[in-house]
């Protein structure tokens, strides 16, 4: 089947769903209404309002009912309409879930989904990447796929994970981006990244939408002699220290791009990690392009000023590849 | 506009011609500004997301026209189009927020939900649903302490109910005895879950009565009933400086934003009932069995308000996109 990325997300869940009884779905308007994205349109069709549980608008209880079904033996799939909303039930995340375990012993197998990101003019509160947060937090494991593939398969290694897991998908991406996709496929390990694209002249490492903007800025330089490999990392945490480690290692000159704001995005702990295991192997310092220190503005040449360019990843990889 | 026999509302609520005359103005423009506004959006001038009013008038129009923005203060949720309007904010300058232009009023960074307005009191409109309960706590103690009995007016949704938020701020309201009106704009739907789906009670106002707050429910429908209600509250916050809840019994005609095009949660046999209960309808067959206006005149209005929106619009178009530079500005104060 050729599935966007939203489509890929529906028919891992309803996979899922009819493969285990224990998994469920709640959120804010999942059911007749399908999800502010229609990331779940249809199921309750198939499975019931038992298993596509529509919820008030109360994050913070809705992620703690979710910790305590996990508790009792559910796979709990939480969606939030929008991923800004999880400052609201940052409590029950970061203490309760990421902790039950190393406290009690207790596995909280849950996954709580849905969009991230900006490039849609969601403004403020709509288009915001909160993963670091929670990559910050141990005891979490945060993913965020770039392909209607692994949407698809990350998302079933989410849901079958015996930790909590943030699945952040990007909303630019949900009706843009299509795989082939076959029935009953395969689950994707979470904590691999991949080679999107092979390159031996440098590399850029990145996830989420940034992905494409990478992938299609490389072709752009391949005319003019640079040969750019980009890494998506897929997840985040934890995150995969032997790729990151092989492709600068490969090409001895790294940038890291993220859509996430600069101070405290994932760019500065992967610029840590390739000192302190592949410092001797690079040839040009670590570069990094990623959104302004500001909240995303609404406006929309401002959210473009805000969110990394294909023009401004051309200039920094020009500029790496002189070294 | 054509005007059918309406079931009678509850009387002119004292408001002279004038006034009465005023409201229907007020009503008018709104919904001609979201008419305006969605085709805007449909044009491609606005991006994003937009939340119409429509439908909703007489419960701004009853609670914002009895209040003094000389001394007191509004704490709104997104849906703010309308609050705007009815605070004074110049339609140009909320167009050029929607447009995301440099002259918008909270300078095109905020967008539709985040309108703001320092001078006329108005604390914004706000995209995080429940975030504004709180803060109107907070308003109502500032406010308590200046001497010429201000209030804060605090709107919000029926799915705001649901957020831990709500619970909280009720409690504080009434345990630090704030002058600051919860107006829960009951529209029976959270986006697309009806109202008995995501409330333990159905009549709303039970939810705040056990925090010793003071409620009642309003027909919102009907602007002589929300004046009335909005007129003897404020009285009795001035004097009490206690909290009030109210639950302001109405329909948004339109679908949740722009992009809920299916409605699929609800049926044309309610849209048209509510509809057949329309605001702006049951005002002008007031005004017009009262003889303050012609159902001719009504028209008239309604078409001279088209055209200052739609100037307003033109001038707005033609209002400069901020540049890059603005995009680090204001990070801190
Ligand atoms: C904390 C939070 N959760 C979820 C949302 C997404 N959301 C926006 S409006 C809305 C429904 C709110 O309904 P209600 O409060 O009744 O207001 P109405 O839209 O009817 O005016 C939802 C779920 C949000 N903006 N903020
Ligand atoms: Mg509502």
């Amino acid at each position: 089947m050729l599935l966007t990325y939203v489509d890929a997300i529906r028919q891992a869940l309803a996979e899922e769903m009819r493969r285990d009884p224990a998994v469920f779905l709640l959120g804010e308007d999942i059911g007749i209404y399908g999800g502010a994205f229609k990331a779940t349109a249809g199921l309750v069709d198939e499975f019931g309002p038992l298993r596509v549980v529509d919820t008030p608008l109360a994050e913070s209880a809705i992620v703690g009912a979710a910790i305590g079904a996990a508790y009792t033996g559910m796979r709990p799939v939480v969606e939030m309409q929008f991923m800004d909303f999880i400052a609201c039930c940052f409590n029950q995340i970061t203490n309760f879930a990421a902790k039950s375990h190393y406290r009690w012993g207790a596995p909280v197998p849950m996954v709580i989904r849905g969009p991230v990101g900006g490039g849609v003019h969601g403004g403020p509160f709509h288009s915001q990447n909160p993963e670091m947060y929670f990559a910050h937090t141990p005891g979490l494991k945060v993913v965020e796929p770039a392909t209607a593939r692994d949407a698809y398969g990350l998302l079933k290694s989410a849901i079958r994970d015996n930790n909590p897991v943030l699945f952040l998908e990007h909303k630019y991406l949900y009706r843009r981006v299509k795989d082939e996709i076959a029935e009953d496929g395969p689950a994707t390990p979470l904590g691999l990244a991949a080679v999107a694209r092979p390159g031996r002249d440098l590399s850029v490492i990145t996830y989420g939408a940034m992905v494409h903007l990478a992938v299609e800025t490389a072709a752009a330089l391949a005319a003019e002699g640079i040969d750019a490999e980009v890494l998506d990392l897929r997840t985040l945490a934890p995150l995969d220290r032997a790729g990151i480690v092989a492709t600068a290692k490969k090409t001895n000159k790294v940038l890291i791009l993220h859509e996430d704001t600069r101070t405290g995005g994932i760019a500065g702990e992967i610029t840590a990690i390739l000192q302190e295991e592949a410092f001797d192997d690079l040839d040009a310092p670590i570069l990094r392009l990623t959104s302004a220190d500001t909240p995303v503005p609404f406006s929309p040449p401002l959210e473009a000023a805000f969110l990394p360019s294909a023009e401004g990843l051309k200039a920094a990889l020009r500029r790496l590849a002189r070294y | 506009m054509s005007v059918q026999p309406q079931p009678p509302i509850s009387g002119a609520a004292g408001l002279t011609p004038r006034q009465l005359t005023h409201r229907l103005r007020q009503m008018l423009a709104i919904r001609e500004f979201e008419r305006l506004g969605e085709q805007c959006f449909r044009d491609g001038l606005i991006r994003g997301y937009y939340h119409s009013y429509a439908g909703q008038e007489a419960v701004g129009v009853g609670f914002l026209n009895a209040l003094d923005l000389s001394r007191d203060y509004v704490v709104d949720h997104y849906r703010d189009h309308g609050h705007c309007l009815l605070l004074g904010l110049d339609p140009e300058q909320i167009f050029a927020e929607l447009f995301g232009r440099a002259t918008g009023v909270s300078k095109g960074k905020g967008g539709s939900m985040h309108m703001y307005s320092p001078e006329r009191h108005f604390l914004g409109g706000d995209g995080i649903v429940g975030g504004g309960l709180s803060v109107a706590c907070g308003v109502g103690l500032a406010l308590k302490r200046r001497a010429n009995d201000p209030i804060c007016v605090c709107f919000f949704g029926d799915g705001a109910l649901d957020t831990g938020t709500f619970h909280e701020s009720m409690n504080l309201a009434s345990l630090w005895s704030v002058p600051t009106l919860y107006v829960c704009i009951n529209n029976l739907y959270s986006m697309g879950t009806r109202v008995e789906d995501h409330s333990s009670l159905s009549q709303l106002v039970d939810r705040a009565q056990g925090y010793g707050v003071k409620t009642e429910q309003v027909d919102g429908q009907d602007v002589f009933a929300t004046t009335a209600a909005a007129e003897r509250i404020y009285q009795y916050m001035r004097q009490t400086k206690r909290p009030y809840f109210v639950e302001a019994l109405t329909y948004r005609y339109q679908g949740h934003g722009i992009h809920d095009k299916a409605l699929n949660y609800r049926t044309e046999q309610e849209e048209a009932q509510w509809h057949s209960r329309d605001p702006i309808q049951l005002l002008a067959a007031h005004l017009i069995t009262e003889k303050i206006l012609s159902a001719q005149q009504i028209e008239d209005l309604r078409q001279q308000i088209v055209a200052e929106l739609q100037a307003k619009v033109e001038r707005a178009k033609q209002a400069p996109q901020p540049d890059d530079a603005e995009l680090k500005q204001d990070v801190l104060a």
